[in-house]
């Protein structure tokens, strides 16, 4: 794939990019490598996944990270009331061998995303969602993964992979990812939108806003992320849910008063809110109403 | 590895990232020549955006790489430019230091400095040389009395000072600012925060403390989870299936509470330091499940510290409790807190105290903190004085002989000390 088409399918799927981030997706698809994208909550990382998905016309296969998420969760279990059922209902119709043989086949596999995404007849894309929340065992268990497109299973053996899925990891940087995992990525680190950017986003998602009330709201959001007394900076999501609030209230300039009574989209906690009504007068509904008229 | 055009430069530059601290290896000299072939990209920004994802894996590599590549990757007329800027650069140090000689000349000599401090000299702010200046001036009538004598006096005067310049420069991380404004409040004296850090302090502690609370709690879950079949549970449930173990019940972590006892000095100076600590250690979820809080100056107030989150509620706080602009008497809170009923400490409890070991009335304090460490299971304390300066106040040394101490005076060493302390 060259630039021109993966900017055409990126075009297609509606999503607003710069040159570095399509240069580095290029660079992911052509070498074959998994894809880590770290940067702040809402700036749209995983959406990148799910536009990628889009514009290779593939499945998309998501793995969320947690806490103590397992090989169980991500890769595969046995479905052990299945086959405790078939030993009791084959007691006696097949030798013991047979019968321990035919409870490890893929009738008794539950695959999960993991397994999934390299035995489709399809090549996928797979989304490991905030893999900084996984632990670090996990972390390890993925090299095998990522860099040989490969899982051994100890009842079965090696599984390859029949196609390979383009692989997406995302991390919010709650904390260090190990070496090994970061080696075997491309890296591709995603800021907050600049204004220009984010007008652009808001156009393309919510095509029915006036250019005017883009502008009044992505300079405010850019204010209020600019704004050092503001702990949770509004993410991309948070600013499109604002727009729409303002829509659904069939407000069509971003006033003090319109702020006020919509600011719940955009700041999520009270010291926040608190933070807005200290800014000095004029710039109190996060900086960016009344302008850009 | 395939031969490449472009093999020999990037092998070249692979080398100089080596040198800027990334793991670079052969694997990624080969895929950026492969991107190179195969991508044909002739744009600048393309071709930096491209390599960088190839040897950039992480925020910090990547503003290296940028570095690198800027400086690897130039064209003739902008090399020469960059080495006429240096050479310009290099020679006005020269020409300010020589300057620099000229004006802190003592007998008629210039004086005996060092080359790295008459570095600093030259880079201090102009009120500050000029305060040295003023100083040569007003001791200038001793000079004819003895001028052995004025000679050394002045210089010991200015090293000195110049090496204190040295460390507080070094300390606030001068010039990292400009690279990383949050790395450098990292490393600031908290005492010497100014109004406008505290939001990026309070931002930074939070993202800290997230940090910190992830890795705990997957340490915890690692170390503390059995995860194992509760054989027990697991055969009496068959029972109801007719003997088959179709429902397996695995045993569940039993959860460890432990008891913190916070003792905060916020007299005087203490009152900032003590805000941010608070806040710190409040964040730490694994903590604040079992804790309790005291305030105090020359007394103890007991306080829900999850309504002190904020600075400004604290600082109100404080100043209608009585405590504001009080001294410290250690003793007294310490003899408060032990005398409390039902009892505060306990053999499960730790004592967190967050003082400068100031206090009037040593003696007694010194007594009483072993009546708390005889009561408590464990005494911990966090002192904001820099470490280097602990030699040099007695009250400090006979603290630290009692019980644990840590250094606290930058959000980078408290930071520490709370991962120590929720490690224990």
């Amino acid at each position: 794939m060259d630039v021109t088409t993966l900017r055409a399918k990126l075009d297609a799927a509606h999503y607003i990019y710069d040159e570095s981030l399509v240069t580095t997706l290029l660079v992911a698809l052509q070498l074959g490598r998994p894809l880590l994208i770290e940067g702040a909550a809402g700036v749209g990382k995983t959406e990148i996944a799910k536009v990628m998905a889009a514009a290779l016309d593939r499945e998309l296969v998501r793995l969320q990270c947690y806490e103590g998420l397992d090989e169980s969760k991500a890769l595969y279990e046995w479905n052990y009331q299945k086959q405790l059922l078939s030993i009791q209902a084959h007691m006696g119709a097949k030798t013991p061998d047979e019968l321990t043989k035919s409870l490890f086949s893929d009738e008794y596999l539950l695959e999960r995303p993991l397994l999934r995404s390299i035995r489709s007849e399809e090549p996928v894309v797979l989304l490991i969602d905030e893999i900084d929340k996984a632990d670090e065992e996990f972390e390890a268990f993925l090299l095998e993964l990522l860099s040989e497109m490969q899982v051994t299973i100890p009842e079965i053996g090696t599984i390859h992979a029949r196609t390979v899925p383009f692989v997406v990891l995302t991390s919010n940087r709650t904390r260090p990812l190990s070496e090994a995992l970061r080696r075997r990525c491309a890296y591709l680190y995603i800021q907050y939108p600049d204004l220009e950017k984010e007008v652009a986003i808001i156009q393309a998602r919510r095509p029915n806003v006036n250019e005017r009330l883009a502008v009044q709201v992505a300079r405010a959001v850019q204010a209020l992320r600019d704004n050092q007394a503001i702990l949770k900076k509004p993410s991309i999501a948070e600013t499109l849910d604002w727009v729409a609030a303002l829509e659904a209230l069939g407000l069509s300039d971003l006033t003090a008063e319109a702020a006020e009574r919509t600011k719940g989209f955009v700041l999520k906690n009270s010291e926040d809110w608190a933070a807005m009504a200290g800014q000095p007068e004029g710039h109190r509904h996060c900086g960016g109403c009344g302008e850009g008229q | 590895m395939r031969e490449s055009v472009y093999v020999e430069k990037l092998t070249a530059f692979s080398a100089l990232l080596r040198q800027e601290g990334l793991a670079v290896g052969l694997q990624e000299t080969a895929d950026a020549c492969q991107i190179l072939e195969e991508l044909a990209l002739t744009d600048r920004s393309a071709v930096r955006a491209a390599l960088c994802a190839v040897y950039a894996k992480s925020r910090p590599e990547q503003e290296a790489f940028y570095r690198a590549f800027d400086s690897f990757f130039v064209s003739a007329e902008q090399r020469r430019a960059n080495l006429a800027r240096r050479a310009e650069e290099a020679a006005e140090l020269e020409r300010r230091k020589a300057q620099a000689e000229e004006e802190l000349q003592v007998n008629g000599q210039p004086m005996d400095l060092r080359d790295d401090l008459r570095e600093v000299y030259v880079r201090m702010p102009e009120e500050k040389r000029e305060h040295l200046r003023q100083l040569m001036e007003k001791t200038k009538e001793n000079m004819d009395r003895s001028p052995q004598l004025y000679s050394n006096f002045i210089r010991s005067v200015f090293m000195r000072f110049l090496l204190e310049q040295q460390m507080v420069m070094e300390d606030a991380a001068v010039g990292c600012e400009s690279a990383d404004p949050d790395l450098a409040l990292l490393w600031k004296d908290i005492s010497g925060f100014k109004d406008a850090d505290i939001p990026r302090a309070a931002a930074l502690i939070a993202r800290i403390t997230q940090q910190l609370n992830a890795e705990l709690s997957r340490r915890r879950q690692r170390g503390g989870h059995s995860g194992g079949l509760d054989f027990k549970k697991t055969i009496r449930r068959g029972l109801e299936t007719g003997g088959s173990f179709f429902r397996l019940s695995f045993r569940k972590k039993r959860k460890r509470r432990r008891m913190l006892v916070l003792l905060c000095d916020v007299s005087g100076s203490m009152l900032q330091f003590s805000e941010f600590a608070l806040r710190f250690i409040k964040s730490m979820a694994e903590v604040s499940e079992a804790s309790r809080t005291f305030l105090f100056s020359e007394t103890l107030h007991e306080v829900d510290a999850f309504a002190l989150q904020n600075m400004d509620a604290f600082r109100d706080y404080v100043r209608t409790s009585g405590l504001y602009g009080k001294g410290t008497d250690l003793g007294t809170a310490l003899e408060q807190l032990c005398a409390r009923r039902p009892p505060v400490l306990g053999p499960s409890a730790t004592l967190l105290i967050l003082s400068d070991t100031k206090t009037i009335d040593l003696p007694r304090a010194l007594a009483d903190l072993a009546q708390a460490k005889r009561q408590a299971g464990k005494v911990l304390w966090l002192n904001p004085i820099p470490e280097r300066k602990w030699g040099y106040v007695r009250s400090i040394q006979t603290v630290s002989a009692l019980c644990q101490m840590a250094p606290c005076s930058t959000l980078e060493e408290l930071a520490r000390a709370c991962g120590r302390l929720m490690r224990q």
